[in-house]
């Protein structure tokens, strides 16, 4: 931060030296490839999936054969139960996870920020889970979580306690994939908010520790209130994830059992490489956008206002 | 803040406790990795170690072996692609007088594209890859990790170059450097500690990806490692030792690199994704 506010101020002295100095063929080429690349494997994907979502689409010898249906794919959306039901899914995975990760990090990263040593080893420890492949978090879960050969079980029946089957219910199978992510992404949520604790000038927090807080005062009605934009830049980071979450439910429940925890990203899969569906998966896919599109907005509308209340 | 030793010693018994949570399960898949089969399906805990699960792992005619070296050529072309096109771009967009909203504009476009699921795509791109003629190549993974690995990498490439005073690039110019003189010979080494940081995040993205090595490869040989391991975990039949191993395989290298490059790695994990 007091880097670029110490450059901002010169460069305004030389504005009229670098204008034809750093305007050069260098200043677009340097761009060019980034353009190409997002143009050529983003923006023409969405094209393409645009034009598949208003046809019938079907892979003959090699070659994709379109026949133009008009808004045909998107009249069958409604009747789609499984489709509602990924939605559903992945709104309740969305809210649970983001809540639980969200909390359970913020107080993390609070008690850290108390320990008198410590911190560093702490934090080395729990960015593990965030950098571990998620397939390999789906196989190390498998091994504590199955029914049969799972490390829970074995303790549980060495104890002499009733087993556990929770992959194999459907509400217990939500719940399942729902912890693995809070394990998984918990460090995430603590790393953002202890990053933006350490940043807090201690003088703020001793000065409240002077006038009399209690430790838990502090932390309510100092160091929170400073903490909300890490907190709401995690919480954003989190739904995003979760919007995309795909590889633990494929591996560890495969959006089982029935449809219990068939997310979207989950869906789709199966509607294309299962079924073949190409053009209804289009449709499915910008169906998805659009409800995304239309999440962002609110949220920036929402932030938008919160700033003009609190301005005003 | 001062706390009494009371409040200390729970918020410790609490941090230890999480702390054991988080290795724990790490620790049980080395542990079965090194199982006998036999005591990986034993009713209770049987503790008799083998090497027999990496000894089918690396069996030459298992697919392993290959789907790593699949895995290191695509970690090592993938993000030396992303790395590349992000600081040019980064660089550019820093340094070079674009117009403020032009740079706010090209960052909110790419912080957008993050929140695309890259499943909605996957219909579009298979279209493009049949096109090309790329479906069940290395190098369409190669380009389709760097490609959505971008918007993150610009975005942190550009902010790491705004540390960089603008007068270093001027008085480089007067003494006659090129445009790409000056930004490979002057600007760049001085954001290396930013690049390094992007160029490790990345390549532990482009290792762990597993989506588009599902959906766009054939399995086998033409696979990287992720989707190797997801052939070992057929509903019906799981091999937990191969599985395991291969898991073990797939996580140590990051999790010595998480050792080894934790400040690069917080930096990622932290930094341009605020902005982002």
């Amino acid at each position: 931060m007091t880097s670029r506010l110490g450059v901002e101020t010169p460069p305004r002295v030389s504005t009229p030296r670098r204008r034809h100095q750093g305007g050069g063929a260098f200043k677009y080429l340097a761009v060019l490839p980034l353009i190409v690349l997002i143009l050529g494997l983003i923006a023409f994907p969405l094209g393409a999936m645009i034009w598949m979502a208003f046809g019938q689409v079907r892979i003959v010898a090699g070659q994709f054969d379109y026949t133009p249906i008009g808004f045909g794919n998107f009249e069958r959306i409604p009747a789609d139960t499984t489709f509602i039901t990924s939605l559903v899914n992945s709104a309740v995975f969305i809210i649970a996870t983001v809540v639980i990760t969200v909390v359970l990090g913020t107080i993390l990263a609070l008690l850290t920020d108390r320990m008198v040593r410590g911190q560093q080893l702490f934090q080395n420890v729990l960015i593990l889970p965030a950098i571990i492949a998620p397939v390999v978090i789906s196989i190390i879960w498998l091994l504590l979580l199955s029914p049969q050969f799972g490390l829970i079980n074995k303790v549980l029946s060495a104890l002499h306690l009733p087993i556990q089957t929770l992959l194999g219910q459907k509400a217990g199978a939500m719940a399942a994939i729902i912890g693995v992510d809070v394990w998984h992404w918990t460090p995430i949520v603590f790393l953002f908010v202890y990053t933006a604790l350490r940043g807090i000038d201690s003088s703020i927090i001793e000065a409240a520790s002077v006038d009399g807080a209690s430790a838990f005062q502090t932390a309510r009605s100092v160091i929170l209130p400073l903490l909300v934009p890490a907190i709401a830049g995690a919480a954003a980071i989190r739904v995003v994830m979760g919007v995309k979450v795909f590889d633990e439910m494929y591996l560890l429940t495969f959006g089982g059992p029935g449809d219990a925890t068939t997310v979207i990203s989950i869906y789709l899969r199966s509607v294309i490489f299962d079924r073949f569906d190409y053009g209804y998966g289009a449709a499915l896919s910008l169906t998805v956008l659009l409800i995304m599109l239309v999440v962002v907005l609110l949220g920036l509308g929402a932030r938008g206002l919160t700033r003009r209340f609190r301005s005003a | 803040m001062r706390s009494s030793l009371s409040s200390r010693v729970i918020i410790a018994i609490i941090l230890i406790a999480t702390a054991v949570l988080t290795i724990l399960p790490i620790v049980w898949l080395i542990v079965t990795a090194f199982l006998q089969s036999r005591a990986i399906v034993a009713p209770g805990i049987d503790i008799s170690f083998a090497l027999q699960n990496f000894q089918s792992v690396f069996d030459p005619s298992a697919d392993y072996g290959r789907q790593v070296l699949n895995s290191l050529l695509i970690v090592v072309l993938g993000t030396a692609l992303c790395v590349v096109v992000a600081a040019l771009a980064g660089y550019s967009l820093s340094q070079l007088n674009w117009s403020p909203r032009g740079v706010l504009i090209v960052l909110a476009g790419l912080g957008l594209l993050q929140v695309v699921p890259p499943m909605t795509l996957v219909p579009g791109i298979f279209v493009l890859l049949n096109t090309l003629h790329l479906n069940n190549t290395l190098g369409a993974l190669i380009l389709l990790d760097a490609v959505f690995n971008l918007p993150f990498a610009v975005i942190m490439a550009k902010f790491y170059f705004d540390s960089i005073p603008v007068e270093l690039r001027e008085s480089a110019a007067i003494d006659g450097a090129s445009d790409f003189g000056a930004f490979r010979r002057i600007m760049l080494p001085l954001a290396m500690p930013g690049i390094s940081a992007i160029t490790i995040f990345t390549a532990i993205q482009v290792w762990n990806e597993f989506l588009f090595g599902l959906v766009f490869t054939t399995g086998g040989t033409s696979a990287p490692l992720t989707v190797g391991i997801a052939t070992l975990i057929q509903p019906q039949q799981i091999q937990y030792g191969p599985m395991a191993a291969v898991g073990v395989v797939t996580a140590v290298p990051i999790i010595v690199l998480g050792i080894v490059a934790n400040r690069q790695i917080v930096a990622g994990l932290t930094r341009g994704a605020v902005k982002g």
